[in-house]
């Protein structure tokens, strides 16, 4: 938490543009989450994980994209590394995730890969 | 100053008992009424183009087959093949018990029906409560039709035992202690307080009715204000999106896009 | 997936001689997995460019950007913006995207930087084989999974020709005869009957672009 911030390289005022070309419809997403775990089992990641809870979507949609509106885009790179790992890693965006109150999960975590892909953070396939 | 001395001030009572409640209703609707149309803003009408047989139109399609077996049937290079739609069968048995179990309700059956009841009792029994209508017959001369005391009673023993099932939920599954803040112990107790208030003050448990009766139209109050800014927004949010926004999980006839 | 090739660095550099301000887009699906057309490859293509045009004394301005996936709409969406700004659009997606993006983009040329190649497997690290040519008549199962369509030169589906060169394919040596293949694993599995069976050549379903319907929404387009 009290982790000094390494703000080189990430250029915030970037990403609060692209924040808010979406603003309203992401922020009442987030809002109208209700936590309720139910888009666990329609996740193929997440049952083929073993149900680890971290590969819900709805666990990686406010940990990615519910951060940056939090934090309201002062990221730094390592945070990013991190949100690199969550949206790439544990998500393909197959877009097959279900919310019971119809959140539009895939458009949010696309909106966390465009974020990291502007800041030059992207997943590296070369790269085991 | 203790709360039952603070309630019982005339002012305070009367003020709970009155203005406020005019004051959380005008919220409640004009908070709603403003996030259903930020809401209906962003959705757009997106025109669904049907397809007509024409020429260079070959739709890719299990029944032309080129096994021997299949010889026979209809082949994509004779004449008609075009013309006959997909068979227009009424949906049978078979389709919705497939649908039933890969939807939310055959993964999660329990769940499914803990929230399904509570949530329906959650606006069901303030509607239908017997001294809600009184309320009402005395503010208004119009009511609902009541339920009996002792089913509106069991029924609020439901809501409270299934708020229950929530909260252990919240507290102890891994999967949903993960996203949980203290916003969503806050909110379940907002939602439990005018039903165990309610309950308490019905019965008379605690010697002091004016308190705990003040403290289930407060609580009511402050739901009510809560709902349109905080995630109880979900009730409207939901009706709006899985009916209106085309998705693999839509309702009916949604056709709008965000 | 789709495995892609890129074009050879002169190919593009005659498509983009005629416009000074070009947008290289990336696509973060197939063509980012099989490493052709990613973000690191739009880069890494644009500081070439640059390279070269620099030797040549021309001055381009060659900017990149990367989207989700080109073959869906709602991706482009955040191109709409961007792309009146420039005279020419050049795409690393595969051709699927190319055509998407021209066909939103209509008033601008649009211009394939991969060539698409396949439908295959990753073999190895940048290694990809291809597997399959989409003919819309899948009979992998009776021939132990191996595609005659791809793998026969002649596309055969009744057995090998009378030009097989011992283990191989009259066209080359290095290429096995798909027919052998099938046979043995076949036979492994005690499943020759399926082959003995004469089948029906493939009924080619593809010169005409299909339309592919799932069928849970038929009643939704289909009138």
């Amino acid at each position: 938490m009290f982790r000094k911030k390494n703000t080189a390289g990430v250029n915030s005022d970037e990403i609060r543009a692209i924040l808010d070309e979406k603003k309203t419809k992401m922020k009442l997403s987030l809002k109208a989450c209700a936590h309720c775990s139910f888009c666990a089992e329609s996740c193929f990641l997440f049952m083929g994980h073993n149900k680890d809870p971290k590969y819900m979507p709805s666990y990686k949609f406010l940990n990615s994209v519910g951060v940056l509106y939090k934090k309201k885009g002062n990221v730094d790179k390592l945070e990013l590394g991190e949100m690199r790992d969550l949206v790439w890693e544990r998500c393909v965006l197959c877009t097959r995730c279900y919310c019971p109150i119809g959140i539009d999960i895939p458009d949010m975590l696309a909106l966390g890969r465009r974020i990291c892909r502007s800041q030059g953070v992207y997943p590296q396939y070369d790269k085991e | 100053m203790a709360l039952s001395h603070i309630f019982s001030w005339t002012f305070m009572y009367d003020f709970i008992r009155g203005p406020m409640v005019w004051i959380s209703f005008i919220i409640f609707f004009c908070g709603v009424v403003f996030q259903v149309r930020r809401f209906m803003f962003l959705l757009k009408e997106q025109p669904v183009k049907k397809l007509e047989p024409g020429p260079g139109k070959f739709i890719s399609r299990q029944t032309a087959s080129h096994f021997a077996m299949d010889r026979g049937k209809t082949r994509w290079f004779k004449k008609g093949w075009f013309k006959k739609g997909p068979d227009k069968k009424d949906p049978d048995k078979k389709d919705w018990i497939v649908w039933f179990t890969v939807s939310i309700a055959g993964v999660k059956p329990f769940m499914t029906m803990v929230t399904t009841i509570f949530h329906v009792l959650l606006i069901g029994v303030p509607v239908f409560v017997l001294g809600h209508n009184i309320l009402l017959d005395n503010a208004f001369g119009i009511s609902m039709v009541s339920l009996p005391e002792n089913v509106s009673d069991l029924l609020t023993g439901v809501v409270i035992v299934c708020i229950l099932i929530f909260f252990f939920r919240r507290l102890f599954l891994d999967r949903v202690k993960i996203i949980t803040g203290y916003e969503d112990y806050v909110f379940l107790s907002l939602a439990a307080a005018p039903f165990v208030t309610g309950y308490l003050a019905y019965h008379q448990v605690f010697s002091n009715y004016k308190l705990l009766i003040s403290l289930h139209i407060l609580s009511g109050e402050l739901m009510l204000m809560a709902i349109p800014f905080t995630k109880f927004i979900h009730m409207i949010y939901m009706i709006i999106v899985r009916f209106n926004v085309a998705g693999e999980y839509s309702f009916g006839n949604a056709r709008k896009s965000w | 997936m789709i495995k892609a090739k890129k074009k050879p660095v002169q190919e593009i550099l005659d498509a983009i001689s005629r416009y000074e301000k070009i947008l290289n887009v990336g696509c973060g699906g197939c063509v980012s997995v099989c490493l052709v057309g990613g973000q690191k490859e739009v880069n890494a293509l644009n500081a070439e460019l640059k390279v070269h045009l620099k030797k040549a004394g021309i001055r381009k301005q060659i900017d990149g950007y990367t989207v989700e996936r080109q073959c869906n709409a709602s991706y482009l969406k955040e191109l709409d913006n961007k792309v009146p700004a420039y005279d020419c659009i050049v795409s690393m997606a595969c051709a699927a995207g190319v055509q998407h993006m021209a066909q939103r983009f209509s008033k601008i040329p649009v211009y394939p930087l991969v060539n698409t190649a396949a439908i295959g497997v990753d073999k190895d690290l940048g290694m990809y084989e291809e597997n399959c040519r989409a003919c819309g008549h899948c009979v992998l199962g009776y021939t132990g999974g191996i595609c005659p369509v791809t793998r026969c030169a002649k596309g055969l589906f009744n057995g090998p020709c009378g030009g097989t060169n011992g283990d191989n394919c009259e066209i080359s040596n290095e290429i096995p005869c798909a027919w052998l293949d099938i046979y043995k694993r076949l036979k492994n599995q005690g499943r020759l009957d399926d082959i003995i069976k004469v089948r029906p050549h493939m009924e080619w379903q593809n010169q005409s672009p299909r339309t592919i319907i799932q069928e849970p929404y038929e009643r939704r387009y289909l009138v």
